[in-house]
């Protein structure tokens, strides 16, 4: 049994950020696993670990320098990578993104593949059950729990109001949230073994997918600052007293009690 | 996988990763540990590197635009009161051409960079699957066998090598574990810094600090900038940004129950530096420990068997009042230090004996040299008649001397001797004037 | 007539309010343009359901009416999508930000070959498209988006948009659909904590939120006395539904649900950028933290420095009399 887990270099939301003529200035030294699906890998590792799972690979669409993010899905356990290696101009939208990883998946093998329910900086949420469906592949998103039996997998959905437990039969997708699991920071050991691993490359020319106009459906115009909101007031003292000012001053001030 | 190394560095700050680009260079099989998520992530600090070390280490960097911000070829010194400035300006061609004699760096992206490029000397070494440079792991041991360092332990993993180096930086936990600094440090001996960054518009960096193309100025601030506490301000051109900042004493901050980043806000208010910043708006802000360089906290020797210490670890440092030096010493301690293990590595011998080959090459470099040698110059610095007085007085000076009120001008050396008066005593000035001229 | 369609989400036969918003927003987008605003109802009731969204007057209201639909599930759904787009073929097709719109956003437009746009706070129409902004980075900054075809498909953050009622005798049509179980890829085996009939989080007017501060249950019972004298719902941070304090579907944040309610009293919540994402947009933000430089008081109109256990009991006791009055 293999699961791939798709994976993205995203940039650190706690860097700071700057914004200079609608255009995003980040530090390319900022870039980190993004967390759901470090999550994601997580818990591939963790059902390995419990059920003998043969394999489990990441996959990963990005330029050159993402190659740092497989070494730390590697060091954290998994034991193969599979790069696909973008310009570095290259944006993409999670629609050109599930095409080239569709593109990918559609002469491999594998059992499951898990995605990240979201992407850190974007926070779309799209590209898993795009992949899905492109492949025609059963899927449940938003996993917060997974269990195996008889290999096959039972998966602790959010929904709105509570948790759907969905089985999910091989070959399926799932879409992780970062609420299954603290991932494990890799070892020294692992940070050491993760370099003899694995990584192949492929071009994404090699994927044959027709990356033309259409693939990308939407395109991003610009950035702006998010309208600043000021800090009001700021009460310290004895709790009474603040608690009465407070009190008062939603009624009579903020009007919403 | 559990072979020994030739070294381990901990720390990649400056120290460990000139040491680190040494071991590559010399086909050394090492582990390089940092415990911030990249080299670089728990710098914050940034500034000028002073010297031309790292054109040793990385050749021709200057031919990169990346990892440094910009070329020092213009310097100030300033010294204010309330509402003057009285600045030395000095700027030359001269400093112009590479190899720099300065460079200003911001920490998180030279570090990074640094990194990067030692990565590239690892994967051309015979040891390119066997060396590493691996981050987020905190080394909480130095294992210790009979006095000898042989390894490191990290959680529950130990990794062993014939030597170690700490590059731990100011906060030097490992260098007390292993019985080379005493537990306590006195906060006299400590200083605190705290930076802002400040973004412009690029062009309006350039126009306002008169750089082109990469120049940068650094200028550093006496008197007002510190608030009567003992220290100092700073500024230096980043790429876009500017860093603006103080270097203040612990304990003098202590009894006189001030807050740095007041302070700052102070400092940022005076006239001329509210001029400076003006429509720059602050990305950033960052504070940190330094250690203020007195020689009496160094360690009592930089070695063990089995062991060197560099960088500020050792407390290589110097604040004595024209710049702070801290990087370069770090680059060229790590240098050496690598040195020394390459060569301890041909003898097979890392003992103590072979190893004090190190803390001798130090002392025959500029670093301890000038360590030793400006060692008055640093306790003038902390002086209050420098912080204080000094600035006050020559500000005065520089206003009655630059004031024409159609009255009969008086002559320098009159509005001296007033100036004087009003803000020292001879006695005061003459104290300084020896000191000074010993310490410089 | 182009079409702009608002798939309106129903929960235990109630019409979520924050898709009325955008069925609002999709009436007003239709009358400056020239064009049809209609509703899609996916319900076992989705006829009874249709009755209370004529006041909110799209021009036709598609209804399909299946007891699969009784529950979430991807498969089922996304088929009644498909088979009513195809009678549909709105331009624009535009979902309340849910857990369930999410879960089928992405496969859907994949199917459709159709642009998406995810969570956005505000969106217009352009000569080809959608443009929209969209908070990213954790909500720390506003993208403006574009997408550049037809059909596009968003879904639309919770109080992005005021309610307007609108008088239009709208018409229903059932849209034929029949779902064969063999059908069903993945199955739904139960369903648990499902929090029934308390105050429904994201259409809260004041939502009282528990932190790390409020770990213990001397915490929790201020803080649920404090959401009942309010009338508020509980929500909270993730370090609290981590631990299993509270039930996961009440995190706030990029994780959880995007809030916006009149007035959100922060309880022991330091105000991590991921907490922040979720409640920014709400009126009136008070803070309680014992750490004066908590960064939730960056963005609290109120904030009181203190300890919650000595705050909040003479807080309740000052609203008690307020509210009482
Ligand atoms: C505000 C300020 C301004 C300054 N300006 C200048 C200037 O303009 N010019 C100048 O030359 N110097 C300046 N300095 C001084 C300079 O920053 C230091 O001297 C220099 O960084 C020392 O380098 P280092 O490599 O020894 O230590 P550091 O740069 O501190 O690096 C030590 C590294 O070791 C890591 N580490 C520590 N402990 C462990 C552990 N147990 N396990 C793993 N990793 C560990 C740390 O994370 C860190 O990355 C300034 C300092 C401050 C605070
Ligand atoms: C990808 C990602 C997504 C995430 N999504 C979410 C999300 O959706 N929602 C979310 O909430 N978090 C999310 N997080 C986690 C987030 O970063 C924070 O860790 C979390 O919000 C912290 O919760 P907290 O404020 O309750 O706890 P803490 O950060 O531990 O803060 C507790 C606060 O309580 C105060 N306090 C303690 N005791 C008292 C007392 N007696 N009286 C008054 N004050 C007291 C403390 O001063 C402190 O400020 C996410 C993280 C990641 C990486
Ligand atoms: N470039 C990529 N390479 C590999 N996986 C990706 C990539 N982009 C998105 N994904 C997967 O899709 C998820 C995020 O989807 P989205 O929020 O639509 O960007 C991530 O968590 C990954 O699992």
């Amino acid at each position: 049994m293999k699961i791939t887990v798709c994976i993205k270099q995203v940039p650190d939301v706690n860097a700071p950020i700057q914004i200079k003529d609608g255009q995003l200035i980040q530090d390319s030294n900022r870039k980190i696993l993004n967390a759901y699906d470090a999550s994601a890998v997580e818990a591939a590792l963790v059902l390995q670990e419990d059920h003998g799972i043969d394999q489990v690979e990441v996959v990963l669409i990005g330029p050159e320098k993402a190659k740092e993010t497989i070494r730390k899905a590697l060091a954290m356990g998994a034991d193969k990578g599979i790069h696909i290696i973008t310009e570095e101009e290259n944006s993409f939208d999670s629609f050109a993104y599930a095409q080239l990883l569709a593109g990918f998946f559609k002469d491999r093998e594998y059992d499951y593949i898990f995605c990240g329910k979201q992407s850190q900086d974007t926070d779309s949420g799209l590209t898993g059950s795009m992949l899905a469906e492109f492949l025609g592949l059963p899927y449940t998103t938003n996993a917060v729990g997974l269990e195996m039996a008889d290999g096959d997998l039972t998966a602790k959905r959010q929904g709105d109001s509570g948790q759907e437990i969905i089985e999910l039969p091989s070959p399926g997708v799932v879409t992780c949230s970062n609420d299954m699991n603290d991932p494990r920071i890799p070892s020294l050991k692992g940070i050491m073994q993760s370099k003899r691993k694995p990584v192949d490359t492929i071009s994404v020319t090699d994927l044959g997918v027709d990356l033309s106009e259409e693939s990308t459906k939407t395109i991003i115009n610009s950035y702006e600052e998010k309208p600043e909101r000021k800090a009001g007031e700021k009460f310290e003292g004895e709790p009474e007293e603040i608690a009465r000012k407070v009190a008062q001053l939603l009624d009579t001030e903020a009007n919403v009690i | 996988m559990d072979e020994k190394f030739d070294c381990i560095i901990v720390g990649a700050g400056v120290a460990g990763l000139a040491a680190a680009m040494t071991l590559a260079r010399n086909n050394m099989k090492f582990l390089l540990i940092e415990r911030g998520e990249f080299a670089g992530a728990k710098n914050v600090s940034g500034g000028v590197l002073w010297g031309n070390d790292l054109a040793k280490l990385v050749p021709e960097y200057w031919k990169e635009d990346a990892g440094w911000d910009r070329f020092i070829n213009h310097r100030r010194l300033s010294f204010m009161d309330e509402e003057s400035c009285f600045t030395v300006d000095f700027k030359s061609s001269h400093f112009n051409e590479p190899p720099y004699s300065g460079v200003v760096v911001l920490r998180s992206k030279f570090d990074r960079w640094l990194a990067d490029k030692v990565q590239e000397t690892i994967d051309e070494s015979d040891f390119a699957m066997e060396s590493f440079i691996a981050t987020n792991i905190l080394v909480e041991e130095i294992l210790m066998e009979d006095d000898k360092a042989v390894g490191i332990r990290t959680g529950d993993e130990k990794f062993y090598a014939d030597s170690v180096i700490i590059a731990e930086g100011v906060n030097n936990l490992l260098t007390r574990q292993v019985g080379l600094q005493d537990d306590y440090v006195p906060a006299d001996h400590m200083l605190t810094g705290i930076k802002e960054i400040i973004q412009f518009d690029q062009k309006k960096l350039e126009d306002r600090f008169q750089l082109s193309g990469k120049s940068g100025l650094s200028n550093e601030f006496v008197g007002f900038a510190s608030d009567g506490v003992e220290g100092g301000g700073f500024l230096y051109t980043n790429r876009e940004t500017i860093s603006l900042g103080l270097v203040l004493g612990v304990k003098d901050l202590r009894e006189k129950e001030k807050k740095p980043h007041d302070i700052l806000n102070k400092f940022k208010t005076h006239p001329v530096i509210k001029d400076i910043i003006k429509d720059g708006e602050v990305v950033e802000y960052s504070a940190h420990v330094v250690s203020s360089g007195d020689k009496q906290v160094m360690p009592k020797k930089l070695y063990k068997d089995g062991l060197l210490i560099c960088g500020e670890a050792a407390n290589l440092l110097m604040n004595a009042g024209k710049a702070i030096q801290g990087m370069d010493y770090a680059m060229r301690s790590g240098i050496l230090a690598a040195e020394t293990i390459v060569d301890s590595k041909e003898k097979n011998d890392f003992s103590e004996h072979s190893l004090q080959e190190y803390e001798k090459a130090l002392n025959d470099s500029y670093v301890m040299k000038d360590i030793n040698n400006f060692q008055d110059a640093v306790h003038l610095l902390h002086d209050p008649v420098m912080t204080q007085k000094m600035p006050n007085l020559i500000c005065d000076f520089g206003r009655n001397f630059f004031t024409i009120k159609n009255q009969p001008t008086k002559k320098a050396r009159t509005i001296l001797n007033e100036s004087v008066k009003k803000h020292a005593s001879y006695w005061d000035l003459i104290k300084v004037g020896i000191k000074g001229g010993k310490a410089l | 007539m182009s079409t702009l369609l608002t798939y309106i989400s129903v929960s235990d036969g109630k019409v979520k309010r924050s898709s009325l918003e955008v069925l609002s927003r999709c009436n007003q987008l239709a009358e400056e343009n020239g064009l049809q605003s209609d509703a899609l109802i996916i319900d076992p009731k989705a006829n009874e359901v249709a009755v209370k969204v004529k006041a909110y007057g799209p021009s036709t209201i598609y209804t399909v009416e299946d007891p699969i639909f009784k529950n979430h599930l991807n498969t089922p759904l996304l088929k009644a999508m498909a088979t009513a787009l195809d009678q549909i073929n709105p331009n624009v097709l535009a979902f309340a930000s849910t857990e369930s719109s999410k879960d089928i956003l992405g496969a859907l437009a994949a199917n459709r070959d159709a642009a998406a746009l995810a969570d956005v706070s505000e969106f217009d129409l352009t000569n080809t498209g959608v443009k929209a902004k969209r908070p990213v980075m954790a909500a720390k900054i506003i993208s403006s988006v574009e997408s550049t075809s037809y059909p596009t498909i968003l879904t639309v953050r919770s109080g992005s948009y005021d309610l307007i009622e609108k008088s239009v005798d709208s018409e229903v049509k059932e849209i034929a659909f029949s779902f064969d179980e063999s059908d069903l890829k993945i199955t739904l085996k139960e369903i648990i904590g499902a929090t029934g009939d308390k105050i429904d989080l994201s259409e809260a007017e004041t939502v009282v939120a528990a932190g790390r501060g409020a770990k213990d249950e001397e915490g929790q019972k201020l803080v649920e006395e404090l959401a009942s004298l309010l009338n508020g719902a509980i929500g909270a941070s993730r370090a609290l539904t981590e631990a299993g304090v509270y039930d996961p579907s009440l995190q706030i944040g990029q994780t959880g649900k995007v809030v916006s309610p009149q007035l959100y009293i922060a309880v022991g919540i330091s105000g991590a950028i991921q907490h922040v994402a979720g409640m920014a947009n709400s009126k009136v933000i008070v803070a309680i933290n014992k750490d004066p430089d908590a960064p939730i008081f960056d963005i609290a109109d109120y904030g009181m420095v203190g300890d919650l256990y000595e705050v909040l009991p003479p807080f309740i006791e000052e609203l008690k009399k307020i509210v009482n009055s």
